[in-house]
């Protein structure tokens, strides 16, 4: 028998793979993206849906109980509302892929597998970056006003690190169940509550005390808060530190659950 | 560009086996396939085809024996294995909101072909395989040829020495699948080892030039179409009758005197031992009892008659 010389790949090979299976994964979902702009235009409707209810129907009777100027205070957490959104995309697109059968091909190659879903999340991070400025468009006819470039870059790059590291909760669900009809429902009970019991919409002041416990320190709420205060200019340091800690967290956790979930056969 | 010798034992299976729960899906597996030749897993549904090529490719584990593809082993080696191989048909597909173009720049990307050899190499299979009409359109928009043509094209990117294609030809019309046939024959023939699954028996005998039969997870022949042929040392005979009721009644009268026969379409199938001789005393019974014979053939047996000798108890 013939004789190949086959190295196995060193840890700095298997690095860079990692990156750039990534890359070509990401290229592949935003090339998806951009064939089937349904996925984009239903979170950005999803947000202007959101501004338009809130402000103009909730809007008066909030701004006049708590002494707010609503639409800046409704914008940035539309912005968070709009990024989970993306995330709960990631969890339908990719059970979708999952029950492909471009995903055997994808086993078979000699490539980072973690990459198939590590591209897609950084597709879906870049979707979002279009759909969250897309509703900042629709907030500034309405009134919404950034207050400094700074702050808004600011802002914009904390909403999108809370959508991402949501994204891999997507992820880990989507790996787990496979089946994007389950997945699509149960994003229902995860987002939901997250989206409601939170600051993103209303002050929490008047929720009941044990609501008010979660939604004050949960991941929406915190983030929502930092990116309203780094919109208005107003010190967001200890709001951003929490919210980056959220990140943090969640990345951590899921990443790793995500990527043995995805292994599993 | 690396090539086996011919003959050489690319792909060697020793004593496979894979369970699910309680369902043995593999039982005790053992076969080489050799480069510049096709080697075809036939069987029914079920039978443990795809389960064998899931764990051949790196798909699955394997629960026991060995198999090594390239002299690499499947459970220690399995990045070294997905190297050497390309996957497509059933199990492995392409991505449907991709053009063709697109489709294999994707993969000889994931193959870290460098950007000037991978866009001479996407640019050659297009041409080579006749895909430059349709290479810009997406997937989704492709016929059943077309798209099976491209599963077996996005698996040659990256010079695989063996290829393994669960049932290539499932579902194309006839034309499209004498062209895929012709296509694989054609790698074969340059060095590269084919293994094929199918349920088609005219697709492993026109294309095989090994045959394994599998049933229920176990391999119950294998040889040469040729030589699975000629172990049942026996030619078959086919009598059609006008009606079911016709048929019955021939199958009464046969009873007695032939061991097994097949039955379907108003048509009996019987294999003689004997040779024409035996076969003329049987028409002549069926012509006794007074049963009108539309047709009869007497005939070599196909590999139809090898497939359902081993995968069904009845038949011949």
């Amino acid at each position: 028998m013939t004789d190949f010389s086959y190295s196995p790949p060193t840890t700095s090979d298997k690095l860079r793979w990692a990156f750039q299976d990534t890359a070509t994964i990401t290229w592949r979902d935003m090339v998806r993206t951009s064939r089937q702009p349904e996925m984009l235009t239903f979170a950005v409707i999803m947000g202007m849906f959101f501004l338009l209810l809130f402000n103009y129907v909730f809007g008066g009777a909030i701004g006049a109980g708590t002494g707010v100027d609503y639409i800046q205070y409704l914008v940035p957490g539309v912005f968070v509302i709009t990024a989970l959104q993306g995330a709960q995309q990631t969890s339908t697109g990719l059970a979708q892929d999952l029950s492909e059968g471009v995903i055997s091909r994808f086993r078979s190659l000699p490539m980072n597998q973690v990459a198939v879903i590590a591209g897609r999340t950084v597709a879906d991070a870049a979707r979002n970056i279009i759909g969250v400025l897309l509703v900042a468009g629709v907030g500034y006819l309405m009134g919404f006003r950034f207050t400094s470039l700074g702050g808004a870059i600011a802002a914009l790059a904390l909403t999108i690190g809370i959508g991402y590291s949501f994204s891999w909760l997507g992820a880990a669900i989507a790996a787990k169940l496979r089946n994007p009809e389950m997945v699509g429902m149960l994003s229902m009970f995860w987002l939901f509550p997250l989206m409601m019991a939170s600051s993103a919409f209303t002050p929490t002041a008047t929720m009941p005390k044990w609501l008010k416990a979660f939604a004050d320190n949960q991941p929406i709420s915190v983030a929502s808060d930092a990116v309203r205060a780094l919109v208005d200019g107003r010190p967001a340091g200890s709001d951003s530190l929490f919210a980056v800690v959220w990140i943090v967290v969640l990345l951590a956790i899921f990443i790793p659950l995500t990527t043995r979930l995805y292994r599993k056969v | 560009m690396r090539t086996f010798a011919k003959g050489t034992p690319v792909i060697v299976a020793e004593g496979l086996h894979k369970s699910y729960g309680d369902t043995q899906a593999v039982i005790d597996l053992s076969f080489e396939a050799r480069a510049g030749s096709v080697f075809a897993l036939l069987g029914p549904n079920g039978a443990g085809k795809t389960t064998t090529i899931n764990m051949l490719t790196t798909l699955l584990p394997i629960d026991r024996g060995r198999a090594s593809v390239a002299g690499f082993d499947l459970t220690g080696q399995p990045e070294a294995v997905r190297e050497v191989i390309g996957l497509a048909g059933q199990a492995a597909a392409v991505d449907e909101k991709l053009t063709a173009r697109e489709n294999l720049e994707m993969f000889g990307r994931l193959y870290k072909l460098p950007r000037t050899e991978r866009r001479a190499r996407v640019e050659e299979l297009i041409e080579r395989f006749r895909m430059t009409d349709y290479a810009d359109r997406t997937v989704g928009t492709y016929s059943g040829g077309q798209h099976r043509r491209l599963d077996v094209v996005a698996s040659l990117i990256a010079n695989p020495l063996a290829l393994f294609l669960d049932e290539p030809t499932t579902g194309l019309d006839p034309r499209s699948r004498t062209e895929l046939w012709e296509e694989i024959r054609g790698l074969a023939d340059a060095g590269t080892a084919v293994v094929l699954t199918t349920q088609y028996l005219e697709e492993a005998d026109r294309l095989a030039d090994y045959i394994l039969i599998m049933d229920e997870g176990r391999a119950v022949a294998t040889g040469t179409a040729r030589e699975l042929k000629d172990d049942l040392k026996r030619d078959v005979l086919e009598v059609h009758f006008a009606s079911e009721g016709d048929l019955a009644r021939a199958t009464e009268v046969l009873k007695g005197h032939v061991g097994e026969y097949g039955v379907a379409a108003r048509t009996v199938t019987i294999p003689v031992p004997g040779g024409s001789a035996s076969s003329l005393g049987l028409l002549r019974r069926i012509e006794d009892a007074g049963i009108p014979v539309v047709d009869f053939h007497y005939r070599r047996p196909t590999l139809d008659d090898v497939f359902l000798t081993h995968t069904y108890s009845v038949t011949a």
